[in-house]
């Protein structure tokens, strides 16, 4: 197997097996919150009277929190689906970091550089740090 | 698929909004046959996506944007181990695109959501329209040809694979690659502003400006837009914009969507598709620039 070839089908793996675990954890997290197996921080039955409104009033409406805010709310199950959700957002990161330390003991430095430019670009994007003011 | 909305118009006679899980079976099942459609006519769920969610369901523009990213994201999370292993995909060519795409894509999302709402309508319904116009104009893609560039050559964007209906091995480099990372940048930004995906773009970018073939311009379309909807996706997550109980039904819809018009693809005629989806995106981008200018709320 090439390098080329050795990278990719680690990168595959970690796909395959990332996607897998955060479609089942939201999947999971959907059946708690619709079947109201945990208390809701905004109700189902109240959410056809609030997404049509524009994100900033639907978040001074409820109060809902932007940011990283709602990580203290997991209790509620709205917030835990959305953890949920959330990770087929690091999916990338974490296969990327996985294929990192293959790039570089194989003396592929350019890629190498590529995937970890995008790491940072990716981790500030999940960091909210440029997500900008609400 | 229109026909899922229609609990808009019984809510909109009885002037109230209608129950919570009526919209979410609707956005399931509308999901789903945009699943079937997407893989069938070999473009991104995103596009069809938030131009008819976001014209004909009750949801918000931000809303309906930040399902678009995550359903996009969805679909080719999953297509990605395949296209990866059959190397139809190639990661080497996907990294520096990405990266130009993502960090556009990024700021896109911030200029999205900053947007008026009707400008942002009146701009994704003009885009839908012209992309139905592309499709019609363009025609089935042709593999490109070319001698490497040197920025290519340095980060070897070459590569090979087993093609049965060609009955062997191909062998390509990429060319243009400095205008590739230029278009992808123009492509991630759009897209991060739109919520779409961006494959309709992506195909010909890779095939025709950068001379990749259209097998690996297609598998590895989807593995950048993976890689560049992650970025954005964030975006709408940190501003709120994400609601799961829209985001869990899309993407459990256009998932087995997906599957369905993966085993209907051999038995759909092309052609047949690919009016069905001019159709569908001149119709859905009339509605949006109709609401957009005011002239249909």
């Amino acid at each position: 197997m090439s390098r080329e070839q050795l990278v990719q089908e680690l990168y595959a793996r970690w796909l395959d097996a990332a996607t897998r675990v955060a479609f089942a954890a939201s999947l999971v997290a959907f059946v708690v919150y619709a079947g109201g197996l945990l208390p809701s921080f905004v109700p189902l039955d109240a959410l056809p009277a609030l997404w049509h409104l524009p994100v900033d009033r639907y978040l001074a409406q409820t109060g809902a929190p932007a940011g990283w805010g709602w990580l203290p709310l997991l209790g509620y199950s709205d917030y835990l689906s959305l953890a949920c959700v959330a990770l087929i957002g690091v999916v990338t990161p974490a296969c990327y970091l996985a294929v990192l330390p293959v790039l570089l003991r194989v003396g592929e430095r350019v890629q190498a550089a590529l995937v970890a430019i995008q790491v940072v670009v990716l981790l500030l994007a999940v960091s909210g740090a440029l997500a900008g003011s609400h | 698929m229109l026909a899922c909305a229609a609990p808009a118009a019984a809510a909109a006679a009885n002037d109230a909004p209608a129950a919570w899980w009526v919209w979410l079976a609707a956005l399931f099942v509308a999901s789903f046959v945009i699943g079937v459609v997407a893989v069938l006519a070999g473009v991104g769920g995103g596009v069809l996506f938030v131009p008819i969610v976001g014209s004909f369901f009750p949801f918000h523009l931000d809303f309906v944007r930040g399902v678009g990213l995550v359903f996009a994201l969805a679909g080719t999370l999953a297509a990605g181990p395949i296209l990866l292993r059959n190397r139809f995909a190639s990661l080497r060519l996907a990294m520096p695109l990405a990266l130009s795409g993502s960090i556009a894509s990024f700021a896109g999302a911030l200029v999205g959501l900053a947007l008026p709402t009707d400008v942002v309508q009146t701009a994704l319904g003009a885009t839908v329209v012209a992309i139905a116009m592309l499709i019609w104009r363009t025609g089935d893609v042709v593999a490109g040809t070319g001698e490497a560039d040197a920025l290519g050559t340095i980060l070897r964007l070459r590569g090979r694979y087993e093609d049965p209906a060609e009955g062997g091995a191909i062998d390509w480099r990429t060319r243009h690659t400095l205008a590739g990372f230029g278009a992808f940048a123009g492509i991630g930004f759009l897209g991060g502003i739109f919520g779409l995906g961006a494959g309709f773009a992506n195909v010909p970018a890779l095939n025709l400006l950068m001379a990749a073939p259209l097998k690996v311009a297609v598998g590895t379309s989807g593995l950048i837009i993976s890689i560049v909807n992650s970025s954005a996706a964030w975006v709408y997550i940190h501003r709120g914009a994400l609601l799961p109980a829209l985001a869990v039904p899309a993407i459990l819809g256009v998932m087995l969507g997906s599957r369905l018009g993966a085993r209907l693809l051999a038995l759909t005629p092309a052609f047949v598709v690919r009016r069905v989806v001019i159709a569908v995106l001149l119709l859905a981008g009339a509605r949006a620039l109709a609401r957009g200018l005011g002239v249909w709320s």
